[in-house]
């Protein structure tokens, strides 16, 4: 039987940070894919004479060489920062909401955005410097955190960093109203909430303030050859370091040892038996503790049943044959809503009927080199709140589809003036039937568990140790920790892998 | 820090709250329902339909459609769902090694929600040439995953298709006119029907009983003079005789068809939007003749096959019995995306890897020849 230290199930991006991490720190460890290709989310395809990126809109956190953002330190110490090419995004985002007839446009820059928020909002400055001084204070209790392993002492953290405690249970709109912030200057801070998928009303105010502050502070970036650079580079840094990767390659079953509970192996699809102590599941704990598991704790099951859902994506994809200026479409990044009040666009945003809120990008707007010249490609994402994609039968797949999209291409023209539909030279549409193909994710979940008010950051974190209750197994990726995103999810596999290289020297 | 935070009027409330997160969080897991968690949901489940991969087919019915051509009717293990003008792949054991070939599907999108789908193959190779002289009623064959975008697009498209089909290249618009008719689909669809005579013509019967106002089908008769049909090829003049207006052009058909349509269609000005192809599979390459080695990792396993400069690495490993992934043969759909460990390759035509799988060395071995002893990580079919 093939004996592996570890198994990492998944070559998302929390799978192939963990393989790293499981590599550097002397584990022989066998990563499994389903799919052909890694990445999971974070990937590309090609239609015609456009390559699509397949989900990336931003890195955060990521920043340039001289203003190193915490995910280059983890790219620089995992050795892949210089196997991808890089490049920054522009500006911030222009958000423009129906309700509030809003139309704002942000820059990168802590200093810039506040100057800028003074601009459509006068009179905001103090509440929005303070909301950064928060955020920045957040960043660095994080940091401390981070550097004594999640065992913080509680003096430390209430001298040090006594304004994190205090805001620490609080949602963004709670902490927003102490601050006092007049309603149009939290209209345009709260732009970003459907990055994380939770409204401000339920969202962590540490989650967001710590992920706005990393935008502000780093800026954006985007590898060049789309995020697939990113994945292909993964791997090519895991071969190096002597880890094997098979695609094409389902762990079918986990297998665990009577005694403790604990993992024992790991079944791939071709029957094939893998005798490991160690399993990063860079995947769902619905699926590990649902289908994959032969023996699960009863809290497992409780816990993972007491989670919900975030958001299912749908992206539409579109290579224009016109320049992003012939178009009318003068911005990299937009979020366009129904209104401001997130809790509202959120209820909204669970049925295929009412969802017209979405974030697009013009990729060309950040590089202009992406696609041909005098040509354009964009791509469209939204998210739903329920299972209504549930609802829809295979024979009005199809139309539901482009139902969407009508309803993306039309919302996009009039809000912002552009004209698409004449310009369409080739279309790709992506639907929660897609991402649970690509991916397995029940339901087609992009966004793994929702943030919600009891089951934010704060406490995931410092539960993490609790929360490891089957030997051997851990969780890395969009339903882990640290949350979803591509940041989140590459640290999340971070912190899994050395957190398993540990358990294996525990072992002897 | 320039100020001190305070939500409740009292600091330690705030603190306090804190405090509470993980007594919070942990009741609530404690709380969630002991019932077995899903196997599966609603979402999967449609996805299964759509993106159904790999399964069993029986085969109902062998249906000789002209001298060299057969339509083979299946009853799948499970249903399926799929656009009019996909193709997928049939194969089945053929001595020691599983051979399969993608097909343009010639049912109707509705059928595979009952399990019925079929295939039209016309003989010309190996595969085919098995199927026509082996392949009987109750054989169990594997078929893939619908697959391709030779489908019409109603967001980008003309509501008006103009559809040049050659020889069986009329399979894929088959299936397109029975979605019309069935209303799956909405688009009006002229199609200009290339074969060298009138026993060649496939689907006559079933084309004919299928024209309404929103289908029309000329038949272009190249080797015969008839009454009631075109002759000669598919030219700009023909073109216009059946079509005006706005309209999008799908072209199914041999190589040489589609050079000869380009040609005809350059006075239509047509901006690349308006012009679709489906890719012909990557057949030999006239080279002299050479014989290779290559190392291939598949799995936990490596092997060492022989292969011929003039056919695609694919094949080499094909013929050597290895199970390896192959869906488009053509280059496009990047199913059988390989990592190139060392060896130099030419490609087939147009490169239509990823960019970064050419940064990062790796190829897609369908539409590649090898050009020296080459080294390479495939995964397993």
């Amino acid at each position: 039987m093939k004996k592996y230290d570890a198994v990492v199930i998944g070559a998302g991006n929390g799978g192939l940070t963990a393989a790293v991490r499981l590599l550097q720190g002397g584990a022989r460890v066998l990563l499994v894919e389903k799919h052909n290709l890694p990445g999971g989310f974070a990937t590309s395809f090609r239609r015609g004479r456009f390559e699509f990126e397949a989900s990336l809109h931003e890195l955060n956190d990521f920043g340039t060489a001289d203003n190193a953002g915490d995910l280059r330190d983890l790219f620089d110490q995992l050795g892949v920062t210089d196997k991808i090419e890089w490049m920054q995004i522009p500006e911030a985002y222009r958000v423009i909401s129906r309700a509030e007839k809003l139309d704002a446009t942000l820059p990168f820059g802590v200093k810039e955005f506040i100057d800028k928020t003074e601009q459509y909002v006068p009179g905001s400055r103090e509440s929005v410097t303070k909301f950064f001084d928060l955020a920045e204070e957040v960043r660095l209790a994080q940091a401390y955190t981070n550097s004594v392993n999640g065992k913080t002492d509680p003096k430390v953290m209430v001298s040090k960093y006594g304004n994190f405690v205090r805001c620490g249970s609080y949602s963004v709109n709670e902490v927003l109203d102490t601050l006092k912030m007049p309603k149009k200057a939290r209209d345009i801070l709260n732009a970003y909430w459907c990055y994380l998928g939770a409204h401000c009303d339920e969202l962590s105010f540490v989650h967001y303030a710590s992920m706005v502050n990393r935008y502000m502070k780093r800026g954006a970036s985007m590898p060049k050859m789309r995020s697939h650079e990113i994945s292909l580079a993964f791997v090519e840094r895991i071969r190096e370091l002597g880890g094997e990767v098979l695609f094409n390659t389902e762990a079918v079953k986990i297998l665990t040892d009577a005694k403790d509970g604990g993992i024992a192996g790991v079944v791939l699809d071709d029957g094939t038996q893998i005798e490991t102590r160690h399993v990063v599941a860079n995947c769902a704990p619905h699926l590990v503790f649902g289908k994959l598991m032969d023996r699960v704790p009863e809290e497992e099951v409780r816990a993972t049943q007491a989670r919900k859902f975030a958001g299912r994506g749908f992206t539409m994809f579109l290579g224009l044959n016109k320049s992003a200026d012939e178009l009318g479409v003068e911005n990299h990044n937009y979020f366009l809503y129904d209104t401001m009040d997130t809790a509202a666009q959120y209820d909204k945003m669970r049925t295929i009927k009412d969802n017209n809120a979405q974030a697009t990008v013009c990729l060309n707007r950040a590089y202009p080199e992406c696609s041909p010249k005098g040509t354009c490609m964009m791509y469209f994402t939204t998210l739903y709140m329920s299972d209504d994609w549930g609802n829809v039968k295979p024979e009005d797949y199809y139309k539901t589809k482009n139902y969407v999209a009508n309803k993306m291409i039309d919302r996009f023209e009039q809000d912002t003036g552009a004209k698409l539909r004449d310009s369409i030279e080739e279309i790709s549409i992506a639907t929660p039937m897609t991402y649970a193909h690509y991916c397995g994710h029940p339901q087609g979940v992009i966004y793994g568990y929702e943030s919600q008010y009891w089951d934010g950051l704060m406490p995931r974190l410092l539960m993490m140790a609790e929360d490891h209750k089957v030997r051997g197994l851990r969780f890395a990726g969009g339903y882990a920790m640290r949350l979803s995103g591509y940041s989140s999810a590459y640290i999340s596999g971070d912190i899994v892998g050395r957190q398993t290289v540990g358990d294996i020297k525990r072992e002897g | 820090m320039s100020f001190v935070f305070k939500k409740q009027i009292f600091g330690f409330m705030d603190l306090l709250r804190f405090k509470k997160l993980v007594p919070k969080r942990r009741e609530k897991l404690e709380e969630g329902s002991s019932a077995p968690l899903p196997m599966t949901y609603r979402v999967n489940e449609t996805a299964k339909i759509l993106h159904p991969g790999y399964q069993s087919a029986k085969l109902m019915k062998i249906e000789q459609n002209t001298a060299d051509t057969k339509t083979y009717v299946f009853e799948t293990q499970r249903p399926l769902y799929f656009r009019a003008g996909q193709y997928l792949t049939v194969g089945c054991k053929v001595g020691e090694s599983f051979v399969a070939r993608p097909y343009a599907i010639s049912s109707a999108p509705r059928a595979g929600l009952s399990k019925i789908l079929s295939v039209t193959v016309k003989k010309c190779g190996f595969f085919s040439g098995y199927l026509f002289d082996n392949a009987k009623v109750e054989d169990i064959f594997t078929i893939g995953d619908p697959t391709g975008e030779f489908c019409y697009e109603p967001i980008k498209d003309s509501k008006q298709v103009l559809a040049l089909a050659g020889g069986s290249g009329i399979t894929p618009f088959y299936s397109m006119a029975q979605a019309i008719t069935d209303g799956t689909e909405d688009f009006s669809l002229t199609i200009l029907y290339g074969a060298k005579t009138e026993e060649d013509i496939i689907f006559r019967k079933e084309l004919d009983a299928l024209v309404s106002d929103k289908i029309k089908v000329v038949y272009v008769l190249s080797d015969e003079k008839k009454e009631g049909f075109e002759h000669g090829f598919i030219t700009a003049e023909l073109i216009k005789k059946y079509i005006s207006g706005d309209f999008t052009v799908m072209m199914c058909g041999p190589g040489a068809m589609y050079a000869f349509a380009d040609g005809q269609l350059k006075e239509f000005n047509l901006p690349i939007k308006r012009v679709k192809k489906e890719a012909n599979c990557v057949g030999v390459r006239d080279v002299k003749d050479a014989e290779y080695t290559l190392t291939v990792h598949i799995g936990f396993e490596t092997y060492k096959v022989k292969a011929q400069a003039k056919e695609t690495i694919l094949t080499a490993m094909e013929r050597a019995g290895l199970q390896v992934p192959s869906k488009c043969r053509a280059g496009g759909c990047g199913f059988c995306h390989s990592k190139l460990v060392s060896g130099k390759f030419s490609i087939a035509g147009a490169d239509k890897r990823r960019l970064a799988d050419t940064k990062f060395g790796y190829i897609h071995p369908c539409c590649s020849y090898p050009d020296s002893d080459m080294e390479l990580i495939v995964p397993k079919a």
